[in-house]
């Protein structure tokens, strides 16, 4: 593995990034196809209220408009679905505020908007229930009565996670769908031997994806009653096959396009496909529906809620003796919340005899949950991540001792008992204590350092590629993966490493549902990981085809021969040679005697590589405001082998900039009647550029012993420990311990206030 | 977002657009740099059936100093009022104001005139021109007249201006000797509305003591405020850090901020407390490079 590598390790840049610089990438919503009608959907102005009656005909007798539909048009009888993406329309009751009760569909973008507020329905409100822990109560108001629930399985395509207790769900109040145990040892006897125990809750906000570009999608129906799908998806076979099911249709019925993602980051799956799919079939023609970004944080699927009460305890020699939890993830009306990762985190990142794990997804009447960029860890991290800082103080440790005295390393045993695979978070951790920020941290009043680590098991699927010899002796990569992160660029780099090209000959093109090899979802840090080892498979063939082909041309073995750039020539005589343009046009012609290169790579990994970051935050809390100013950003991060350093340490600095946005400014914000506040960019506070410094980035190279050259996922980790590592720093400056997501200046001052 | 359907008149002078006005009645609004009622539209908060478009209206767009007043047009927008080098090197305090409004995009069209007009407790610039004791020209269907600005906010989002009149001018006192102003501001995020900010304008006499204070403040109460009791404990005072607390102290206590997004009451009128006592610093620390 440790070979030398042309091109594997070099910062180059993005393939994509000129087309999207000069405004030239086209996405959804640019598209504009003949006939096409525009959708704009009827919103519900409660959070739980009966439908009396929903009243189109004015809506319909606008000028311009084609058809007003309900969900009774397309829920005829039976229950209403249980997820969100096949529950396109509300028809006996809504169960979130802003959720889709009819849609208009027009000629036009403004005939359809102007509609919108000539439906009428009349609603009965019902009481609703917001808060996660009221929400599990047995007199609670019921999302969906439980023998409703479908199967789920959005938070586990994100991370694989096997083992944990099975908790009877049935015999749980209605509002809670899934509950999960993992033990270990005994709490209590653990509690016992510890000189330091640490008790607190824990809350973390509602969070919104918030990618630049809100979903679209464009529906265009066929004449033998199939669909074309445009969409902004992360997983193109995902998104087709629900879609399909959802309308009745064969997968391959669904032809599904996948455009360029402008930011997913996990919110991407499938969502309004379905919709615009059953508006075209029922309108006959194309369809096309974006949100809003209000639509967007009413009616699309952030990342869920948490309520965390963690207890642990620890001796003065710094043995950590018990970690109890019980971990409540609000899950909005739908089930998805990552209940089990986020166990296996909190109770997995240390050594630790006595577990007592228990969490639950609760329905509450917010929008349903979607994943977010490691699904349930910065919610686990936010609390263990604060809570082992707490007691490393509590005892006198340096908070870094304190990690690496109890780091789980490699062959240690999980929550569910399964040994963590080679895992880099002691070197993480050792790399964080001799970076220059933390050891000369300096002692100025209101300043501040805190570390925290977090980790990311990395998800697995099996998938294949292809690679071809085009007419011009260059070379394309054929795939179905959704490029959300450079990773076409990775995949082109990777065949030309294979095949001694430079990287301007290979073209990675990302092939729509009917023409693609398989691939899972762009998401759970596994495209590079996985694909890219089916497309070293794919250029390997290719490149047995390239010399099988110019050893019969050039009359010498094959293992005489080397590829160079553009050809193919016998090894130490430079002008024996063949070029590639010359082998394409002699397999690709009337009579050829060679048959076309056509390089097939599949891979299957069933053994995941975690990867580790650890953060250090140095901030300065204003006394008098509560502001925190976040001064210094080091993430530290074992990533495997870093094929394009550049991007990797691109996806690092992006992964901690959310971070900060859970950190200090993200949350949505309801009411008790379930209203949301704050939907929209100027209430909903993301980070702007003046509040982040630049992230210092640290690449630990330890390399898989599965990946492509070595390479681990990368995506996840960066985002996981940001929150807890400013709190450290929070806490190190003002004394204080913020429990609650984001850390506001109100909230802060308030803390201030109360220490006081 | 797609606003309701609207009419739009483009009126070419003050007088068109006064008569554009008094035609429609309260169906009219007018369109300034647009920058608050466009967002409205397209939230359909406001419907309005006819916008009346004064941007191309002449002479409005004049920042200029005469007769012992700086005047400063109804037009004129944000992002001019940064760039002036009069208002940066007389008037410092509109700069610290204009530039904290918003984000660059906005400050290319957002015109001083509407940011009064609008009569948003929660816009910077009324809490300056209180401070200031600035005047407003009005302009309706009997001609001119002007309003002092302590008469001219008169409720949430409602000012004197009558739904025929125009705010074309504000005026504000040339500054006098030993003076100097600050505005200073706590948001959650660049480009927000204040959690709360204060202006401060001083003047101090020869012997270095207060004799002229103005203090305004932003999103603590139902409109713009002026913390009078704040400004009266300060004159004739010499100031101090002891002082500056006391004043603070006084104009949280005039303000009546509420719960919301930004906040509870109680940490706006907190920060109320301390954007004050900056702003005073600041302020005192021109006054006396001015002297």
């Amino acid at each position: 593995m440790e070979a030398t590598t042309m091109l594997i390790g070099r910062s180059i840049p993005r393939m994509d990034s000129p087309q999207k610089v000069r405004g030239q990438t086209r996405y959804t919503d640019d598209l504009h196809v003949p006939g096409m009608l525009h959708a704009r959907l009827v919103t519900a102005p409660y959070a739980h209220a009966r439908i009396l009656g929903v009243e189109t005909s004015q809506a319909v007798s606008l000028p311009g408009v084609v058809a007003v539909i309900t969900g009774r048009d397309l829920f005829p009888e039976g229950p209403e679905p249980a997820e969100r993406a096949r529950h396109m329309l509300a028809r006996d009751k809504v169960i979130y505020y802003g959720q889709p009760v009819a849609v208009v569909v027009a000629e036009t973008a403004e005939a359809a908007a102007d509609a919108v507020e000539a439906v009428r329905i009349d609603y009965e409100p019902l009481p609703a229930v917001v808060d996660p822990v009221a929400a599990m109560r047995p007199d609670a108001p019921v999302i969906r009565p439980k023998e409703l629930e479908g199967e789920w399985a959005e938070a586990g395509m994100h991370a694989t996670v096997a083992g944990g207790e099975e908790l009877d769900v049935a015999r749980l109040p209605a509002n809670i769908t899934n509950a999960a145990r993992f033990r270990r040892g005994d709490v209590e006897r653990g509690f016992a031997e510890a000189d330091v125990v640490i008790e607190r809750t824990y809350r973390t906000p509602f969070v919104h994806q918030s990618y630049l570009e809100p979903h679209a999608a464009l529906a265009v129906p066929d004449p033998t009653g199939g669909l074309t799908i445009y969409t902004c998806t992360q997983g193109q076979f995902y998104a087709r096959n629900v879609t399909a099911s959802t309308l009745g249709l064969h997968p391959e019925q669904v032809t599904l396009v996948p455009m360029e993602v402008g930011g997913g980051f996990g919110g991407k799956t499938v969502l309004l496909e379905p919709l615009a799919g059953a508006l075209a079939l029922r309108t006959g023609r194309p369809v096309k529906l974006a949100l809003t970004r209000m639509e967007e944080f009413l009616l699309a699927t952030p990342a869920p809620g948490a309520v965390i009460e963690l207890k642990t305890g620890a001796r003065k020699d710094g043995t950590i003796t018990a970690i109890k939890a019980r971990v409540i993830f609000d899950s909005g009306a739908y089930p998805g919340a990552p209940v089990n990762i986020a166990l296996l985190l909190l109770g997995g990142y240390y050594r630790c005899e006595n577990l007592d794990l228990e969490g639950y997804e609760v329905l509450t009447n917010k929008p349903g949950v979607g994943a977010y960029r490691a699904p349930g860890a910065p919610q686990a991290t936010f609390a263990i991540e604060q809570q082992v800082d707490e007691m490393a103080r509590a005892l006198g440790w340096d908070p870094l001792e304190f990690r690496l005295r109890n780091a789980s390393e490699t062959g240690d045993p999980q929550p569910n008992g399964v040994p963590w695979p080679q895992i880099g978070l002691r070197t993480v951790l050792e790399r964080m204590r001799e970076h220059p920020i933390w050891r000369n941290r300096s002692s100025d009043p209101n300043e501040g350092y805190g570390v925290a680590i977090g980790g990311w098991p990395g998800g697995v699927e099996p998938c294949a590629a292809n690679v071809r010899l085009n007419i011009d002796g260059t070379l394309s990569v054929t795939l179905g993966s959704v490029d959300i992160t450079g990773t076409n660029t990775v995949m082109a780099m990777i065949a030309a490493e294979v095949l001694s090209q430079p990287v301007e000959r290979i073209r990675v093109v990302t092939a729509p549902s009917n023409l693609a090899p398989y691939a899972g979802m762009s998401g759970g840090s596994k495209v590079t990981y996985t694909m890219g080892l089916a497309v070293q498979a794919a250029a390997e063939d290719a490149r047995r085809q390239l010399l099988e082909i110019a050893s019969a041309e050039l009359e010498a073995a094959p293992e005489d021969l080397e590829l160079v750039d553009g050809a193919v020539r016998v090894r130490g005589v430079p002008d024996r040679s063949i070029t590639l343009e010359r082998i394409a046009g002699i397999s690709m012609t009337f009579g050829g005697k060679y048959a076309p290169v056509y390089g097939s790579g599949r891979a299957v990994i069933t053994q995941q590589s975690p990867g580790f970051n650890g953060q250090i935050a140095h901030v300065r809390v204003d006394p008098d405001t509560g502001e925190v100013e976040l001064l210094e950003l080091v993430a530290i991060q074992d990533v495997g082998r870093a094929l394009n350093p550049a991007l990797v340490t691109g996806q690092v600095q992006g992964g901690a900039a959310q971070g900060v946005g859970w950190a200090l400014h993200e949350g949505m914000i309801y009411d008790d009647n379930g209203q949301p506040l704050n939907p929209t960019l100027m209430d909903y506070d993301l980070p702007k550029a003046t509040h982040l410094p630049p992230i210092q980035v640290e690449l630990v190279e330890l390399l898989s012993e599965v990946g492509p050259f070595g390479a681990k996922g990368v995506g996840e980790p960066p985002v996981i420990p940001t929150a807890a590592a400013i709190a450290n720093a929070i806490a190190d400056a003002a004394g204080v311990r913020l429990t609650e997501l984001p850390m506001t200046p109100a909230r802060v001052l308030e803390a201030l206030r109360q220490r006081t | 977002m797609i606003p309701g359907p609207f009419s739009y008149r483009r009126a070419a002078s003050i007088e068109e657009a006064i008569a554009l006005l008094q035609q429609y009645g309260g169906e009219a609004k007018v369109l300034s740099g647009g920058q608050s009622l466009i967002p409205m539209m397209k939230f359909r908060l406001a419907e309005p059936a006819v916008i009346v478009d004064i941007n191309r209206v002449p002479g409005l767009d004049a920042i200029e100093e005469r007769n012992g007043i700086l005047a400063i047009g109804g037009l004129v927008r944000e992002v001019a009022l940064e760039r002036s080098p009069l208002i940066r090197q007389r008037y410092p305090i509109i700069a610290d104001t204009a530039e904290v409004i918003a984000d660059p995009l906005v400050r290319n069209l957002a015109t001083i005139g509407g940011n009064l007009a609008h009569g948003d407790p929660a816009n910077d610039h009324p809490a300056t021109m209180l401070a200031l004791r600035a005047e407003v020209v009005a302009r309706g269907p009997g001609g001119e007249r002007t309003i002092p600005i302590d008469d001219f906010f008169v409720d949430t989002f409602t000012t004197a201006l009558g739904p025929d009149e125009i705010l074309t001018e504000i005026r504000v006192p040339a500054p006098p000797p030993r003076s100097g102003g600050a505005y200073v501001k706590f948001e959650r995020k660049v480009g927000d509305y204040a959690v709360a900010a204060a202006a401060v304008f001083l003047v101090l006499d020869e012997a270095g003591k207060i004799a002229g204070a103005g203090i305004g403040l932003t999103n603590v109460y139902y409109k713009p405020l002026r913390a009078a009791e704040a400004e009266n404990a300060l004159l004739g005072q010499v100031p101090s850090g002891e002082l500056f607390r006391a004043a603070a102290e006084l104009a949280a206590k005039a303000a009546d901020p509420t719960t919301d997004l930004r906040g509870p009451a109680e940490y706006k009128r907190a920060v109320a407390r301390t954007m004050t006592f900056r702003a005073l610093e600041a302020a005192l620390s021109r006054a006396q490079a001015a002297s």
